[in-house]
Parts: structure tokens; sequence; C-alpha cells
């Protein structure tokens, strides 16, 4: 077995925050004395990545992604706990680990706002000491996967949100990183565009065999992208493994969708109907049952279709944070 | 070298930002003749009513007022502009890409960004200067040169230390830009000779903020007062406030990563 | 106008509280407040020691008192104006302001004068210590401390309007750091910041008093070291209220022309 591209051991990460209650008073006593609150935005958290794989980080906002990401990249050193990437440990911040990865946040630019992203590239060049060859390589790798042709001769302003998106991954990746890290890659961007990032990455992840971690609390993202993802809610972990199985895991019901000629029937005993149109019922039953209401269905009435669906990932996802909130 | 070859890649990028909006550098060339135009005619004023300002004639003082554009220039030019991208950068969390490069995070920082017209101050100042040392008469030599620019060369590492240390106090406190303006007020007394200022100012603008040795010192070198006591100061002062403001970025970077907590 | 009121009482206490938040880069500013006219005061205090006392109408101790009334008329009438508002463009906060049902000058006027609440005790301490320093030597009539409180406070006003119209360039530029810098240039040497004006050569002198920087600092600091008749001080303080309806009429007009600006480009 490989040894793992990323291991997180009892991670943790512990910020201090002064507070100030409103008014003069209160500003004047903060002089002499302030306040003081700890909060653990990342609470003991353990995984492993293996060597190109995609995983994504889920969880809504404060959950402790970004901090674990940014912990991850070297940028934040955690309060305890260890971590190794590629064998380094992120926060000593050793040049090879640097080479080797990289961090795309999407509410954040690196891009020199007022010349075109080229010269930003050749700065990145540059500083990764990328050999020409490479970088010509690379650099038309990512223009043909990522669509950038006429974009990287334009002025950085006057691009939209989603082109420039576009050129900072380009930027972060020309040095071809064994190591992603994004940061809601897609976040404001509009669906189509949300989509052709998407498929980029998963086809950057495939050619190049890079490991990839990435944040978003877009669903669709997350669905599309990674068969494994990592729930983390108030800096704790949640799940760790398949979508599916977590689907199983935090979800009691189904949906059956039962088609008959018309909505008179009574279908209450078989289970909670949600909803009915045109004959077509909608049936939530306990995930034990499902089976046997099925087939109590089938033999009870003139059915034209039936199928038997797990509710929407959202659905689940909402469950689980519900269901862990304190 | 390498460090060369990024500042020359670095350069190279805000030359090509830079020409995209020339109206910038007749901008700059107006505002440089202005600010030069209004010294001379504030020296003008003052030596209508004196002939001497404190020990110096009123060519030395042009030539202060020459080294006062040079300094400034390099100030303006590579300085103060890497330092205002390191304020930017705590605050917009952008230091996060500098701090993920396979560089040193304070050299990236210090050279991302280059204000190029600021070239004019330096071209300008240089000009005053050799006018003022023709007029001057004096014959500067290849020795007094060189210490000239060892004396420029330390007073720009210890002009970029002390800003550094401004700088990165945005680590702990969210609002700095107001010392980056003052320091800007505080140069301004470096226009006139150190030695008239009262003996605490003296001192302060010695060693609190280090103006002296960025624009005085030079300039004594030109104009023959520079002694051996304050030339070792200079270069020790260098080496001191380089090392410790490079101890100061790395508490600050510390702090930012939360490595004390 | 009660609203208006209950808008600068809440401004206050806001700020004041910020204030002492960032009290650590206050007193920095204020050291280079203090700093630019201590250089000057020094200057001219060693010309005139070499020149036999004095220069031109003034003696060492007026050049002294000159430069410390100065450095406190300044203190209350400096905005940080320009800056801020390209700073609230480029960052898009101005769009906040601008929701807002009252003009947004109201919450700045308000703003600058709480930090200065909290700023000028300490200057006037500043102040005693470099007029003893000094020696400085001022023996206004009683009539002029009269005329005195009105010309800072209209001296304040037309600086603010000024400098607040002059901040709207960032509607149109962002290239206003060099307008701010040509601005303060003018402004060192024709506001008496630098030299009195009457030491200047008679046509800027001319200059000085046709354009408004004379009245938004020199003209407050003559009044309270006695140059002028009560004649001339009222004449003044006309000046004065004129260039106040000036600015009055400026600002409008180029807050208007700036806020179609602004949202024409959507910023």
């Amino acid at each position: 077995m490989k040894s793992p591209s990323i291991h997180v051991q009892n991670l943790r990460k512990v910020y201090t925050v002064s507070q100030q209650e409103a008014g003069t008073a209160a500003a004047l006593g903060s002089l002499v004395h302030r306040h003081k609150i700890e909060i653990a935005a990342v609470d003991g958290i353990s995984f492993d990545l293996a060597a190109g794989e995609m995983v994504g980080f889920l969880g809504p906002n404060g959950a402790g992604k970004t901090t674990t990401l940014k912990m991850l990249s070297g940028v934040l050193h955690p309060t305890t706990g260890e971590a190794t990437v590629l064998g380094y440990i992120p926060w000593k911040r050793e040049k090879p680990f640097l080479r080797q990865i990289t961090l795309v946040m999407g509410q954040r630019n690196q891009l020199v706002w007022d010349i075109p992203a080229l010269h930003s590239f050749e700065l990145n060049r540059a500083i990764y000491r990328i050999p020409p060859d490479d970088y010509r390589y690379m650099l038309d790798q990512l223009t043909e996967l990522l669509g950038l042709g006429p974009l990287l001769h334009k002025p950085v302003r006057n691009l939209s949100l989603g082109e420039r998106m576009k050129c900072e991954i380009a930027a972060a990746l020309l040095h071809r990183p064994s190591v992603v890290f994004l940061d809601e890659p897609t976040i404001g961007l509009d669906v189509t565009m949300q989509r052709r990032i998407r498929a980029f990455l998963t086809e950057y992840n495939q050619r190049f065999g890079a490991t990839v971690l990435l944040t978003s609390h877009y669903m669709a993202d997350v669905e599309a992208l990674a068969k494994r993802i990592v729930v983390i809610h108030h800096g704790k972990l949640l799940f760790d493994g398949d979508l599916s199985v977590l689907v199983q895991k935090f979800t009691a019901h189904k949906t059956i969708e039962v088609q008959i000629g018309d909505c008179q029937a009574d279908l209450n005993q078989y289970g909670e109907v949600l909803s009915c149109a045109d004959g077509h019922f909608t049936l939530r039953v306990p995930k034990a049952e499902t089976a046997r209401v099925t087939e109590r269905l089938l033999a009870d009435l003139p059915v034209i279709d039936l199928t038997v669906e797990d509710p929407p990932i959202e659905e689940v996802i909402e469950m689980v944070f519900a269901q862990e909130s304190p | 070298m390498n460090y060369l070859r990024l500042f020359v890649v670095f350069f190279r990028v805000s030359l090509m930002g830079e020409l995209a909006y020339r109206v910038n550098f007749f901008v700059q060339l107006f505002q440089s003749f202005l600010s030069l135009g209004l010294s001379l005619i504030g020296l003008a004023v003052i030596f209508s009513f004196t002939n001497t300002l404190g020990g110096w004639r009123p060519d030395e003082v042009l030539a202060l007022v020459g080294v006062y554009f040079l300094v400034g220039g390099m100030i303006s030019l590579i300085i103060q502009p890497g330092m205002q991208e390191l304020i930017d950068s705590v605050r917009h969390g952008t230091l996060d890409f500098a701090l993920t490069k396979p560089e040193d995070a304070q050299f990236i920082i210090s050279i991302s960004r280059v204000e190029i017209w600021s070239l004019i101050d330096i071209l300008m100042g240089i000009g005053v200067l050799v006018f003022a040392l023709v007029r001057m008469g004096e014959r500067v030599g290849g020795w007094e040169a060189a210490i000239f620019i060892l004396m420029l060369l330390a007073g720009g590492v210890i002009i970029y230390s002390f800003w550094l240390i401004l700088a990165a106090l945005s680590f702990w406190f969210v609002r700095v830009e107001n010392i980056l303006t003052v320091f800007q007020s505080m140069f301004e007394a470096g226009r006139w000779p150190i030695s008239l200022y009262p003996g605490w100012l003296r001192y302060g603008l010695t060693f609190v903020i280090p103006v002296a040795f960025a624009v005085t010192v030079p300039a004594e070198a030109l104009t023959g007062r520079l002694n051996w006591e304050t030339l070792l100061i200079a270069v020790a002062l260098a080496v001191v406030l380089f090392i410790g403001s490079r101890l100061f970025w790395r508490a600050g970077l510390r702090h930012y990563s939360g490595a004390s907590a | 106008m009660r609203g208006l009121v209950e808008l600068y009482t809440q401004q206050f206490k806001t700020t004041t509280a910020m204030m002492f938040q960032y009290r650590a880069s206050l007193f920095i500013w204020m050291i280079g407040q203090v700093l630019e006219p201590l250089v000057y005061l020094v200057i001219w205090t060693i010309v005139s020691n070499g020149s036999g006392g004095s220069v031109g109408s003034y003696t060492t101790k007026e050049f002294a008192a000159y430069f410390i009334v100065l450095m406190l008329v300044n203190q209350v009438t400096y905005t940080w104006i320009m800056y801020d508002f390209e700073y609230r463009i480029r960052e898009g906060t101005l769009s906040f302001a601008l929701l807002k049902p009252v003009h947004p000058i109201h919450s700045d006027i308000a703003d600058n004068l709480s930090s200065k609440l909290i700023t000028l005790p300490i200057m006037i301490i500043i102040a005693v210590g470099l007029a003893v320093a000094f020696h400085a030597s001022i023996s206004p009539p009683l009539w002029a401390i009269g005329v005195f409180i009105p010309a800072l406070l209209l001296a304040f006003l037309v600086r603010f309007l000024m400098e607040w119209t002059l901040a709207q360039a960032a509607f149109w530029t962002t290239r206003v750091s060099a307008l701010n810098q040509t601005y303060f240039m003018m402004m060192l040497f024709l506001s008496g910041q630098m030299v009195p004006l009457v030491l200047l050569p008679y046509p800027v002198q001319i200059v000085a008093t046709i354009l408004p920087f004379r009245w938004m600092i020199s003209f407050p600091v003559e009044i309270l070291l006695g140059q002028h008749t009560p004649v001339e001080a009222l004449e003044g303080l006309g000046i004065q209220v004129a260039w106040l309806i000036v600015g009055t009429i400026l600002l409008r007009f180029v807050w208007r022309a700036g806020v179609r600006a602004y949202s024409a480009v959507g910023a």
C-alpha cells in the first residue's frame, strides 16, 4: 500500500478572540482589560488521503474547512495535532514542499490586476523555477483544458469573474503541483462556469494524478467531483467516506415514486404520502421497510411505474447538520 | 542570484503594468517638477534672508535636497509599494499566496510592487546633486563617491528595515496605513540638515525614525562632513536593523499563522 | 434638525469607541502633525537668530508663536477625507453610505470633530511645552481672541468642504494620490505652513490671498498674533464666508455629478 499523500491526526486550531462591548465606557474599559474567549475552529479532526485521490470537504460556513485547508497548505500553524502532506510538515513551509502544492482561493486573487494574466504566469514561472519546456507544455495543456486562449492577453481587470477564476486556477497549476488545495473554487460563478471548472478539475486530477482536496458549499460541486467526502461541523469530523454511504447512514427513509392511474387511491397504509400529481405518488417509507412496501404496492395496485430513490443530497446534508447542531 | 533574477522579472511585470497607463508618467513628471520647484523656492526664500543655515552654505543645502530626492525616489520606487502590499495582503488575506510560494515570503512581498515612475525623482535628485556639486567646485574623487554610495546603501537598508517593522505591525493591528502616511511627513524633516534641530529631535530623527542616516549622512559624505564614527555607526545600524526587522517579520508571521497560540 | 443632532451624537459615540481602538495609530499620526510645523519653526528660528533676531516683521519669538499656533490651527482643521474617500470607492463601501437617507458629509464631520476632541488636549499640552522651549511670545488684543474663534471655525468648515469636494475626484480617476499630493504641496506653500505669508515676495502674497489656502490655515493664526486691524479681521471673516458659500455650491454640484458617474459604472 502507498503511503498516504495527506495525513491528518487530531488536528486542532484554537483562536483567541477579544471581545468588546458597545459604548464609550466599555471602550475605555477595554483599554485596561480585554475580555478574551477561545474558539476552536478545528477541533481534533483526523483523516488520510491517498495519492491521486480527490476529496470534497463539506460543511456550513464557519465549520473549519478553510482553517483546515490553510493548515494543510502551511499558512496556519495548528494549536495541537499533526499533519503531513507528501511527507512534509506543512507549516514548516520547506521549499521542496511548497514547490509541490498549490492553493486556490475562490474569493481572493493572486493575479496582478492591471496587466494580462500571462505576465502573472511569468512571475510564477520565475518563482517556481519552472523549466521552459515544462512551462510551455503546462501552459498549452491548461490553455486547452480551460479554454484560456483569448483571455491570456487581456488585462485581468477586464475579465469576468468566471474568466478570472479560470486564469487564477491556471496560474496556480503551472508548476504541476501534486497536491492541490481549492477553497470554494466555484463561489459566485454561474452554473455553466461551475460545470466547466468541475470538468476541468476532474480532468486535471486524472491526467496528472494530483491529489485534490476542495472545499465547497455547493453540493453539486462535491457530487460531481468527489466520490469521497469529509464532512465537518463546528470543527469536528462528522463523516468521512463515500457519498452513498453518507446517504445510507444519515437517512432513515427512502422515497418511493409510484405511478398508478389517478390520485383517487389512498396509499396512506403503505407510507407517508408526500404528494400526488396525475397519479404520480411520492411516498416516504422507513428504510428498513422499503423492500416490503415495494412488494406490497406491486401486488396490491395496478402499478405502471415504480422507482425507489434516496432523498436529494442537499436534504441529507441538511439533516446531518440539523442533528448535530447544539 | 536567484533573488536578482526574480527581481528583474517582477520589475519587468511592473513596467508592463505601468506602460498600460502612460498618463502616469506625465502625472509623475508634473508632480516631481512641482515638488522640486517648491523645494527650490523654499530654499530661495530662506536664503534671501540669510547666507548660511546652521553652517551649511546654499549649495550644500542644495546638494542635500538632491540626496533627499534621490533617497525619496528610492523609497517610493520599491520600499513603500512593497510595504503597502504587505499591509494590503495581510488585510485581504492574499498573504497566503505569498506564503505558499517556494521562495522567501519577505522577499516576494518586498519586491512585488514597483512604482516605476519614481525613477523620475531619482534622476532629478541625481541631477540636482550633480549641479550642486559642480557649483560648489568640490572635487569628488573615487573614494568619496564610494563612501557616498556605501552610505546610500546603508541608508536604504535602514529605511527598508524600519518600514518593514512598521508594516509588519499590521500582523497585530488592523490599521497601520496611518503610520506610513506619517512616515512621509517625518521624512520631510530630512530635507534639512539634521544638525539644525535641537538635541532631542536630532536624536529622534537619527535613531527613532532613522531619517538622518538616509539623507543627511550620505550628503555629509559628499560635503566632507562625514567622520569615521558616523560611517561605522551607519553600517552597524544597517546590519542590526536588517536582522532585527527580519526577526520582527518572523514574529509577525508566527502570530499570523498562530504558532504561538 | 433634531435628527441631525441625534446623528452627530451617535456618530460621536461610535467614533470615540473607534478612536480608542486605533489609539496607537492616532498617536503616531499626531507626531506627524507636530513634526512638520516644528521643522519650519526650527529653520526660521535659526535664520532669525543668524540675522540679528528678526526676519522682516517677525522676531524669533514671534516665529515660535506663529508656528505653534499654526500647529494647533492645522490640528483643528485637517481632514483625512481625501485618503478615505478613495478607499471607500476602491473597496466599494461607499455604496452603503449612498443607501442611507442622510448626506454622508454629516457623519464625516462628526467623525472628524470627535477624533479632534480626543487629540486636542494632548496637542495643547505639546503646544504649551513648545511655547516654553522656544520662548514664544504672543499678546493678542482681547477682541482678536473673540474673532479667532469664528475664524478658526470658518477655516475648519472651508477646509472641510474643499477637501471633501476634492476627494470626489476618486469618482472619476484612480490616480487621486497624485492630485492629493499636488494639493498638499500647494497647501504647504500657500497656506503659510512653510513660511509666514508676509515674508513671501509680494506677487506670491497676492496669489495666496486670492486662493482659498490662506483662509483655511494662515488667517486665524494671523488674527491671534494680532497682525490685523479690526476692519481687516472683519474683511477676512467675510472672505471666509464667501469661500464657505462657494465651497457649498461646488460640493453640491460635484457630489451630484460624482454619484451619477459612480452609479453609471455600477460599482
